[in-house]
């Protein structure tokens, strides 16, 4: 029997992270993702000052404008930023010296509660003594993240995590030299970094190294490198959706790379006079 | 180098990367996936002509202002 509905489990998550994991008895694990993920995006406020949205420029704010952002993978978080900072004052003041790292930090925030959606999903459908621990859909999702083609190599899957690596890194790389280091300013250009982010580490390094670069001259492919880099960063959204389907089918049993030994697994259970119940799921660590 | 052409080989690099993508979201088969490559990306520049094509008949026609 399922613990919960996993269509509740991942909104209460998205509401407010471990939530969804408190509704399927998984207190503990809850705590300790709501202290990390709502801490993450708390230090991003302080750090930033809640000024995040005014990066926005004045034409482009409405009610809904922010929600295009990372952050809304963490939708309390961002209600809540909304609620107590808004657009800021009607008068330009300066931004904090670390509004950098803490809008990053708030980005980061929505795509931890992300994969955090992903883990309560699927322990959901799990029974409630059976967890997923380290083989977990939400563990590859999440190195996807980090850096894409990494979840994939995780899954032993080497060749394609190369591949995606080198189209989708290569692609951030590209457009970052092509924009002269132009796309990697979350103020200059908010919502493509927000899609941007979504490639992890290789972009939050580069931001990280040449962020701060200050533009003197036109840059002939600025905005194609912009392109780059975002659509880079989106693709690696499929790659996170390929790696969670795949680590899901083979934890089901239904991936043809691991039915045949299941399979055997079972017909050898059977002959000894072994439960023919025997599923991959038993694999599982299951807890008191 | 001409203009035109660096942009038409960023838009080749650059959808042959989507294609790639789509093509390892669509099929869980690494080999299947690399062999319909081609074919794929044949199917995508066709689209994307064939947008261009209706693009540029909507700007001679309904957008002219000549």
């Amino acid at each position: 029997m399922p613990s919960g509905e996993p269509n509740v489990a991942t909104l209460l998550t998205w509401f407010l992270p471990g939530a969804g994991h408190l509704y399927i008895g998984r207190a503990t694990f809850g705590l300790v993702a709501f202290v990390l993920v709502e801490g993450l995006y708390l230090l991003g406020l302080k750090l930033s000052g809640g000024m995040g949205f005014e990066f926005l420029q004045p034409e482009l704010r409405g009610p809904f404008a922010p929600a295009l952002a990372p952050e809304l993978g963490n939708l309390g978080a961002l209600i809540y930023h909304m609620q107590s900072y808004g657009y800021g004052l009607p008068v330009p003041r300066p931004f904090p010296d670390t509004v950098v790292l803490g809008t990053t930090l708030t980005a980061i925030s929505g795509v931890l509660n992300l994969c955090l959606m992903c883990h309560a999903n699927f322990e959901a459908r799990l029974p409630k003594d059976v967890h997923t621990g380290w083989k977990s859909p939400a563990l590859p999702v999440l190195l996807t993240w980090i850096c894409p083609g990494l979840g994939h190599w995780f899954q032993g899957r080497k060749l394609r995590g190369t591949l995606v690596f080198l189209s989708l890194v290569g692609c951030v790389v590209l457009g970052t030299i092509l924009a002269d280091a132009s796309n990697l300013s979350r103020e200059r250009h908010y919502y493509y970094w927000g899609g941007q982010v979504m490639a992890g580490a290789p972009a939050l390094l580069l931001q990280l190294v040449w962020g701060a670069k200050s533009l003197n001259s036109y840059v002939p492919y600025g905005e194609a490198g912009l392109v780059f880099a975002a659509v880079a960063g989106m693709l690696n959204i499929l790659a996170m959706l390929d790696v969670y389907g795949f680590a899901a089918r083979r934890w089901e049993g239904s991936d043809s790379e691991t039915e045949e030994p299941a399979r055997s697994e079972d017909a050898a259970n059977a002959s000894d006079g072994g439960s023919a119940e025997t599923t991959p799921s038993a694999t599982a660590e299951v807890t008191a | 180098m001409n203009d035109l052409l660096v942009h038409a080989l960023l838009f080749a690099l650059l959808s042959a990367v989507i294609v790639l993508m789509s093509a390892f979201y669509s099929e869980p088969d690494d080999s299947k996936a690399l062999r319909a490559f081609p074919r794929r990306l044949l199917f995508f520049f066709l689209g994307c002509a064939a947008l261009t094509g209706l693009m540029l008949l909507a700007e001679h026609t309904v957008a002219s202002v000549a």
